[in-house]
């Protein structure tokens, strides 16, 4: 070949690679998806807009459906970025854009193009897309554009897409109440069949249980390399092999975890009892065969709970939900109106078991001498500090009952303090309204304990 | 539409006789005269440094192959792809790996730049390598271009050095731990490493050794991360664009390529010869890294885990060669001293080679000494990396190509070493020392001594001879098996012919000097051999060790 | 590319007196269909090959241009959800203030969104409810309710975004979109109807 014809050649080469890379860069696989949501709105808007009768409104879907039509395709994210998360899950996912889909609704069926499901309930209402992201409920790469690599079925990504019940997992990071919680019932079955079942007796969970395998705290972060990959070989998952990393892999941490369950562990980890491979033999996986005695539905708990033990992910303070306080005894009555003064802390003020008010400044009581104008500022300050909160037992045999709650409910403002000396300051401190604050039945029985400790005449009253 | 008759050459002579034009461009019309051609190379900064003319012989693919423009090619492919890929990448370990994965989902034809970076950076290194070897094989390092053939050499160095800095910058799997590994040899520096021999001594720790002052710290970590994207991007390519300037200059003034081997040789005009192909070799380098990069992508692994090392855990596979040596050396000796005296033999190759024959051509007959021994050592280099690459599975087992990672390899069997407290026999080390520095200075020596030339055929037979009676010996006695046999007579006899046999035919008459530095190199080149056979086929772990200084070899 | 003739006699070529980079950048290229090879005179060939590299530059070229403008960035979006329409009261609300640098303002008809920069040098006015007006703590600047002028060196009337009431109820601003000329800016896009009964 003559270098002038070859000058042309590798020019043309040159030119038709480049063209080639960037058409290829270009023919992205989120653009389909993308424009065909666009198309799809614009025609739900026009069938409306054709349906509409006033014809104002008519014509403002009109230009709504016009300019659905021609939206700029883009790459999307939402960017939560106290968690860490960058999700570009709405590029393809665009019904659950809210700049695109500000309702959030849409009527279509099928994924990529329908929008969040359970949009209404509480459960999701509750994680708002722009502060959560999607990936730390769903787990997934964030960061992908393409259908694989963002659902995280390929080789490399750890945190694949949590499959169904799964999901549970992902409350169990955040919520320390998730026994409790509506929403996390699966997880919170999952930790209850943990116990159950008896796995706390050989997996410590931070270490509370046994120690003859492996700690689970913090399964969820088991990186891959530390499982014997090829023991995924193994396991029979609804009557299949699992998928492997070449093709939308299925060799994850919950396939693993759940294999465990639902296969025989010492087929899944047969090792080396004969000692083909190793210096000594190795037994197969102790770990008991469970399969008779958990359903899949359990097993799917189990694995659900299990996926949110994580300590790798920081979640920031402000979304940790803690767990409910601890229980209340059982008391009912005087005994129950006790508690009740304890719990809300009218120690402070009215001394402990209401015996004694503590200081309040200003404020008239027993201990101070008559008031005398020309006292002078030292004497006067040294008698404003033995000022007292009412003592309870001395006040309280004089009200009824029901009278008695009525006050606690309405309060004392500060206004009618009886106070010392009246060119003083008024006393700061009051008591506030506890209305809405103690509930019915406890100021109830708070109003049977004052009564029983009140200080009694001699006829008893 | 009629349009207005255009004469095209009329406004061509405008345009080229205008102020403007003549400003930036000085020359005016073309006229293909040697005038004009010579005009077009002394009149451009960027081709004045070719002659006008030049020799025919330097224009022939099958005589250059093209490597040196090829690799400066790269090289300008690489920085121009490199400075692209800046604008979206941050050399921290909380988001280099997401930019990398912002650069393959993200960014507008990132993943292309991206493989194109990767792409030309490895076949940079095989360019150079190749070039190299050219060079060699032509004798263009000869009096008076030895000091251009250093800074070849330097060259070669710094590409393989940027290529391992630019390996960490992904900050995946990959990279922290083929950059551990590459990194940890530096700790087994002899004196400056804080874990090679007569380190500790001179109070080389951790935290302050030379290992330290290459990673910032005493693990790859943030510091790494950071010093290394500087060098990558700016020292090394800095100090590389100015031995490039060397480089040339002296290829300039060395009369160019194709060193003359006939006096008054007539020239071609290099305006448009050499140009032509010099644009074409560009353009053919351009095309196969833009196709390569479309049709591959660049790996990219889970991000980096200083808690979790991968099995097996590979070094880049220009390096990898150096990491199996590491199966059968101490790292002071893998790490540090094969990879300098590889570098300076390299280097010494022109001031010990004395053969004036073979300049500016390929001469397989006329220097059958260099050409033999050099083309040993690149055969071997490859050999060791394909080995490292292909043949080493988990736990650096053996695994054959066809044999799937995913199979269980039995435990290597104990090893055992010949001289030293463990050793074979009481008092093995007082044996040993004596015994293994009789052996080298014999070997070292004899060659030279014997002053007639031996019959190579005769002396091979007669050695090779000895060792199958050996092997018979040892099969005899139930201590060898048959494969063991094999790889005693090929290894051995292989550093037999290559580092007895050779030397004593061609390089006896050498003066003491080069021929002593030779030697060595011809050696140590052969103790790679005889230990891999001492490792591979006897489980040998050590020939001689020296527990005190820690000095085993 | 093997080499038949290692002595070719200098070929005349037509090009002008141009310097060649003798290593080809690999820039890119402007989509241009492959020049045919038949019955093409010497000249039209070597035209078609410069022509298909001048196109590869400039292709090059225009995607790099593309490559610098990024498809995603780090900073909150330029839009964002201001909430429901109905939890702001009369006046001006400075709850986006910090976050988005965003006044809401609701008036009995409805509601604009202002952007809380200063047009003389880019400070961060204040809003001075007791006496009406927003002023500028850098060089004085005082601005009406409507974001008008009325003291100090600010040339022209404050930015008011785009803003959308959705179907939900919320009121979505978009600060990318800007306008800050009286008569303009109190039309649709930069002032949303609100005034329910």
């Amino acid at each position: 070949m003559s270098y002038r014809k070859a000058f042309i050649v590798s020019n043309a080469l040159m030119l038709a690679s480049f063209i080639w890379a960037f058409v290829k860069d270009f023919r992205a696989e989120w653009r389909p998806y993308q424009a065909k949501y666009y198309q799809m709105s614009a025609d739900v808007l026009e069938k409306k807009a054709a349906a509409e009768k006033d014809e104002k409104k008519a014509a403002a879907l009109k230009v709504e459906a016009r300019k659905m039509r021609s939206s700029p395709m883009e790459i999307k994210q939402i960017i939560a970025n106290d968690l860490g998360r960058f999700d570009r899950c709405v590029t393809c996912h665009v019904g659950m854009d809210e700049y695109t889909n500000p309702s959030l609704k849409n009527d279509f069926k099928e994924n990529p193009y329908k929008s969040h499901p359970k949009i209404d309930e509480a459960l999701v209402k509750a994680h708002p897309f722009t502060k959560f992201g999607c990936t730390s409920c769903h787990s997934g790469q964030g960061l992908a554009t393409q259908v694989e690599p963002a659902h995280g079925w390929v080789k490399h990504w750890e945190k694949p897409m949590l499959k169904g019940a799964h999901i549970q997992g992902s409350c169990v990071k955040c919520h320390g109440d998730f026994e409790n919680l509506k929403g996390a019932e699966i997880a919170a079955q999952g930790k209850k069949l943990f116990s159950k079942t008896g796995c706390q007796g050989c997996h410590a969970i931070n270490g509370w249980g046994g120690v003859v395998s492996v700690e689970l705290g913090d399964i969820a972060d088991k990186p891959f390399e530390r499982i014997a990959g090829y023991n995924f070989k193994n396991i029979v998952m609804d009557g299949k092999e699992l998928k492997n990393e070449h093709h939308h892999n299925e060799w994850n941490l919950q396939n693993w975890i759940l294999a465990h369950l639902v296969n025989d562990p010492a087929k899944v980890t047969p090792n080396d009892p004969f000692a083909h491979y190793n210096a000594e033999p190795i037994p197969p996986s102790g770990m008991p065969d469970f399969t008779q005695e958990l359903s899949r539905a359990d097993a799917d708990a189990i694995t659900a709970y299990l996926s949110g033990m994580t300590k790798e992910e920081v979640i920031p303070h402000r979304y940790h939900v803690s767990a409910p306080p601890a229980k209340e005894p059982a008391l009912s009555g005087a005994a129950h109106g006790k508690f009740v003064f304890a719990k809300y802390g009218c120690q402070g003020c009215h001394g402990l078991d209401a015996k004694i008010g503590r200081r309040r400044f200003n404020a008239a009581g027993e201990k101070q001498a008559e008031y005398d104008e020309k006292m002078p500022e030292k004497e006067q300050l040294a008698q404003m500090n033995l000022g007292e909160e009412p003592t309870l037992p001395k006040l309280v045999g004089t009200y009824t009952h029901d009278e008695l709650i009525h006050k606690i409910e309405m309060g004392v403002p500060a206004s009618d303090a009886k106070k010392w000396s009246p060119k003083g300051p008024m006393p700061m401190v009051y008591m506030p309204a506890w209305k809405g604050k103690i509930s019915k039945q406890e100021l109830a029985d708070l109003s049977t304990w004052l009564r029983s400790i009140a200080v009694k005449d001699e006829s008893g009253f | 539409m009629p349009m207005p008759a255009l004469d095209i050459e009329k406004i061509k002579k405008e345009i080229i006789d205008s102020q403007l034009w003549r400003s930036v461009f000085r020359g005016g019309l073309w006229k293909d005269t040697p005038r004009d051609r010579a005009g077009h190379i002394i009149g451009n900064v960027w081709l004045h440094l070719h002659p006008v003319k030049v020799r025919p012989r330097a224009l022939k693919w099958a005589y250059s192959w093209g490597m040196g423009g090829i690799s400066f090619a790269l090289y300008l492919l690489l920085t121009i792809t490199g400075v692209v890929l800046m604008f979206y990448y941050r050399p921290t370990i909380g988001l280099a790996y997401r930019d990398i994965k912002d650069l393959e989902f993200a960014v507008t034809l990132g993943m292309f730049l991206r493989n194109a970076h990767r792409w030309a950076a490895q076949a940079m290194v095989v360019a150079v390598i190749a070039h190299m070897v050219r060079v060699f094989l032509t004798g263009a390092y000869k009096k008076p271009r030895e000091f251009n053939w250093g800074i070849g050499v330097l060259l070669l160095t710094l590409t393989l050095f940027l290529s391992f800095t630019g390996y960490l910058l992904p900050w995946d799997q990959l990279a922290i731990w083929a950059v551990t590994v590459g990194t940890n040899m530096a700790g087994a520096t002899p004196v400056l490493g804080n874990e090679g021999p007569l380190g500790s001594l001179v109070g080389m720790r951790i935290n302050n050794d030379v290992r330290f002052t290459l990673l910032g710290g005493t693990m790859v970590g943030e510091n790494t991360l950071l010093r290394f994207y500087v060098m990558h991007c700016v020292a090394v390519p800095l100090v590389v664009g100015i031995l490039l300037i060397l480089h040339f200059w002296r290829i300039r003034k060395d009369s160019f390529s194709a060193a003359p081997y006939e006096a008054n040789e007539e020239k071609i005009d290099v305006w448009p010869h050499l140009v032509k192909r010099e644009y074409i070799g560009a353009a053919g380098t351009t095309i196969f890294i833009m196709i390569w990069s479309i049709l591959q992508n660049a790996p990219l692994e889970a991000i980096a885990n200083p808690n979790v090392t991968t099995n097996p855990s590979k070094a880049p596979w220009y390096f990898v060669g150096l990491q199996e040596l590491l199966v059968y050396f101490d790292p002071w000796i893998a790490g540090v001293v094969m990879p300098g005296l590889i570098i300076v033999g390299l280097i010494a190759i022109p001031y010990i080679d004395t053969n004036p024959k073979g300049v500016g051509y390929y001469a397989w007959k006329e220097r059958p000494f260099a050409n033999t021994l050099f083309m040993l050592g690149v055969v071997m280099w490859f050999a060791l990396i394909y080995i490292g690459y292909a043949l080493r599975g988990p736990n650096y087992a053996w695994y054959w190509p066809w044999e799937s990672w995913f199979m269980n390899k039995p435990a290597p069997p104990p090893t055992w070493s010949v001289f030293g407290p463990k050793g074979v026999g009481a008092y093995s080390m007082l044996i040993g020392i004596p015994l293994m520095g009789a052996i080298a200075s014999a070997w070292m020596l004899l060659p030279k001594l014997i002053q007639k030339e031996l019959d190579g055929k005769k002396t091979m037979g007669a050695f090779l001879g000895l060792l199958a009676l050996w092997a018979g010996v040892g099969m005899a006695m139930g201590k060898m098996g048959a494969i063991q046999g094999g790889y005693l007579l090929f290894f051995v006899g292989a550093s037999f012919y290559f580092g007895f046999v050779l030397p004593q035919r061609h390089i006896r008459t050498l003066d003491w000097p080069r021929y002593l530095v030779t030697m060595v190199l011809v050696v140590s080149t052969m103790s790679v051999l005889l230990k891999m056979c001492a490792n591979l086929a006897f489980n040998i772990k050590y020939v001689l060790t020296i527990p005190a200084i820690s000095m085993n070899i | 590319m093997s080499e038949t003739n290692p002595n070719p006699a200098p070929e005349p070529s037509p090009e002008p007196a141009k310097p060649v980079v003798p290593a080809a950048a690999p820039v890119a290229a402007a989509p241009k269909p492959l020049a045919p090879k038949k019955d093409m005179s010497r000249g039209d060939f070597l035209w078609a090959g410069w022509g298909m590299l001048a196109a590869f530059l400039a292709a090059t070229a225009a995607a790099g241009a593309r490559f610098m403008f990024p498809n995603v960035i780090y900073e909150p979006s330029q839009k964002f959800n201001a909430g429901a329409a109905a939890t702001y009261d009369l006046g001006v609300s400075t709850k986006w203030l910090n976050e988005q640098r965003v006044w809401i303002v609701r008036t009995p008809s409805g509601f604009y969104a202002m952007w809380a920069r200063c047009t003389h040098l880019g400070c961060t006015p204040n809003w001075w409810g007791d006496q009406n007006r927003f002023k500028c703590p850098c060089h004085g600047s005082n601005y009406t309710l409507d974001g008008d002028v009325i003291a100090g060196p600010a040339p022209m009337p404050l930015w008011r975004a785009k803003v959308m009431l959705a179907a939900t109820g919320d009121l979505i601003v978009d600060k990318a979109v800007l306008e800050n000329k009286p008569g303009k800016r109190e039309q649709a896009p930069y002032f949303a109807d609100y005034a329910p009964s």
